[in-house]
């Protein structure tokens, strides 16, 4: 890891290099000497070549040393425990939707979905049962379902329901709180309604150019063989949502070390603050939605209803899912569907939770 | 992104998978035991993926691209790029176990609440081994006091405690992978803290602090002995400690 991560800085330096060279104001682009070199050698030349000599070796050194610092050996167990625990679903949805694209023509869904958008939403919403798999899986379906003429409203509907409805959450979820099956019952409530109010908040203020357009996906052409596109469609959507996966990793395992748990206890006392807390809690520690419920059940101090929150949000927006979203639909997108979605599942999880825990 | 760094990123990402799931048990330090069959698919259909598009390219290689690259699929992103991190990560240089700097950060998990009737007689063994969750409830719900003056042996790790004497017998348990850890501590006084993370075998009596069988009880102990251990292959669990 300490290689790869010094060449990644490598060829941002070199980026910015380049920037410097065009711009041509000062010199610190000492990493390259041999650039400036082939125009005219700066007045500092001796000075930039013994920068050039000793600052990657010094930057070797420090990164060495901080590697085996606790915080640090902390952070790159939670980064690789976050990718690892992904990457299994990550494969199972990328393969799913490499086989949506080419196996599935895209009357099936004509066929299976009601017409009208606005039917198809709850619709799709429900049939995100079936998908048994963590968000990640869900975003590179959601995007094939796209690709092959389903509704987006109808496709992002599913995108937020699978990962929280389907079988192995709930019984997951009824394992971690037993003996309260109401539990069991906000969540599934909590998360249709959701994903089915996000659909229609779609239809009627959703915008296309939003969406990055998607130039694969474009279903089974004829002269090619299907399992060619399925392998190319699956090894595409694979490298770039696995790509997002390890920044939202990244990003989750700075929260999870940066932020202790016992912060977390401090905000249990007030009924509204700590819903809003968990519901932030939720999106920055990016815990799998399998895994969630028995989060949930640990955070003892709160609220059913602020438990339940945290279960609602979570598989529907976390850093991880954003930077998925982001990599697959486009940047414009990920941040207003992911804001909203963020505001509606914490109005949903509050008045399902009122009504029924 | 060319088509050997994709064979590369695939097949190296597979053989990490594999090596951390299927060679070595390292996959125990970041998820639980149940993902590993998992774990070992992922990595099989991430080396069979590699070594098709090696082939496709190799087919292809004399020709001008005319499968696949025109048709879109060319344009895999930069990011993608990262994923070497935790390929080279897992195959070279795969980060420790969480120990003691995650546990001295965390307040203690809340351990379960047992009904009333719901301990059974201890046995008679001593030194009793115990997990720290069962002494735990035992010190702070067993209203039978069935603790009390009991000798017992407990296993788990050394985290510095901030001050007012001991230290922490400590253990990290997961519910799904590391970014969801928990810990179960029980202070240890009398005896001298060995290096954090070291892992160690405990045998102590309550240390009398509190009302016993209420919350009021410390969860802690008076220690006798202490004994290094290897660490256990899965160390996030709350075992009972190995042997008598």
């Amino acid at each position: 890891m300490r290689a790869v991560e010094h060449t990644h800085t490598g060829t941002h330096a070199a980026d910015g290099a380049h920037g410097t060279d065009r711009a041509d104001t000062d010199g610190t682009a000492g990493e390259t000497p041999e650039a400036g070199a082939r125009r005219a050698l700066p007045r500092s030349w001796p000075l930039l070549l013994v920068g050039a000599a000793v600052l990657p070796g010094a930057v070797l050194v420090l990164v060495g040393r901080s590697l085996d610092e606790p915080a640090v050996q902390a952070w790159r167990t939670v980064c690789l425990a976050v990718t690892v625990q992904a990457l299994p679903f990550l494969l199972l949805g990328t393969a799913l939707s490499g086989a949506i694209n080419a196996f599935v023509p895209a009357s099936v869904f004509n066929r299976l979905l009601p017409k009208r958008a606005a039917f198809a939403v709850p619709v799709a919403g429900a049939a995100g049962v079936v998908l048994p798999g963590c968000e990640c899986a869900s975003v590179p379906v959601a995007n094939s379902l796209i690709g092959r003429g389903v509704p987006p409203a109808a496709a992002f509907a599913f995108l937020l329901s699978a990962p929280a409805v389907n079988p192995v959450v709930l019984t997951a979820t009824a394992i971690a709180f037993p003996g309260s099956p109401e539990m069991v019952l906000a969540r599934l409530v909590a998360s249709l309604v959701t994903a089915a109010v996000m659909g229609w908040l779609w239809l009627w203020r959703g915008r296309e150019e939003w969406l990055k357009p998607a130039a694969r996906h474009t279903g089974h052409r004829p002269g090619q063989s299907r399992w060619t596109e399925f392998r190319r469609g699956f090894q595409h959507d694979f490298l770039h949502a696995g790509g997002f996966l390890v920044v939202g990793a990244m990003a989750a395992a700075t929260f999870n070390v940066a932020v202790p748990r016992s912060v977390v206890d401090t905000f249990a006392d007030s009924v509204w603050l700590s819903v809003l807390f968990l519901a932030v809690l939720a999106i920055v520690l990016a815990v799998c939605s399998e895994a969630d419920a028995f989060v949930a059940a640990s955070l003892t101090g709160f609220s059913p209803t602020a438990r339940l929150t945290f279960m609602v949000v979570g598989p529907m927006v976390d850093l991880k899912l954003i930077a998925l979203q982001a990599g697959t639909f486009g940047r414009a997108f990920a941040v207003r569907f992911s804001s909203a979605t963020a505001v509606v599942a914490v109005a949903c999880s509050v008045i399902v939770g009122g009504v029924l825990l | 992104m060319r088509r050997f760094v994709q064979v590369g990123l695939l097949v190296l990402s597979g053989l990490g998978l594999l090596r951390t799931s299927l060679f070595t048990e390292a996959y125990l330090r970041y998820v639980k035991e149940g993902m590993r069959p998992l774990l070992i698919a992922s990595g099989v259909l991430l080396i069979l993926l590699g070594a098709a598009e090696a082939w496709s390219a190799w087919r292809s290689a004399g020709r001008p691209q005319e499968d696949g690259d025109g048709h879109g699929h060319a344009g895999v992103p930069r990011v993608a790029w990262l994923l070497f991190l935790p390929a080279l990560s897992l195959l070279f240089y795969a980060p420790p176990a969480l120990g003691a700097y995650t546990a001295s950060r965390e307040a203690p998990k809340a351990v379960a609440v047992v009904d009333e009737d719901g301990f059974d007689p201890l046995p008679a063994t001593s030194p009793l081994p115990i997990t720290l969750t069962d002494f735990t409830q035992r010190v702070q719900q067993d209203e039978a006091r069935s603790i009390e003056g009991r000798t017992v042996r407990m296993t788990g790790f050394v985290t510095p405690a901030d001050g007012g004497g001991g230290w922490y017998l400590t253990r990290i348990m997961l519910s799904c992978c590391a970014a969801d850890a928990q810990s179960v501590k029980v202070r240890v006084y009398g005896v001298d803290a060995p290096k954090a993370d070291t892992w160690v075998t405990v045998t102590g009596t309550w240390h009398a602090q509190g009302t016993l069988g209420t919350s009021s009880a410390a969860v802690a102990l008076d220690g006798r002995t202490v004994g290094r251990i290897e660490r256990p292959v899965n160390g996030y669990t709350d075992a009972l400690p190995l042997g008598s």
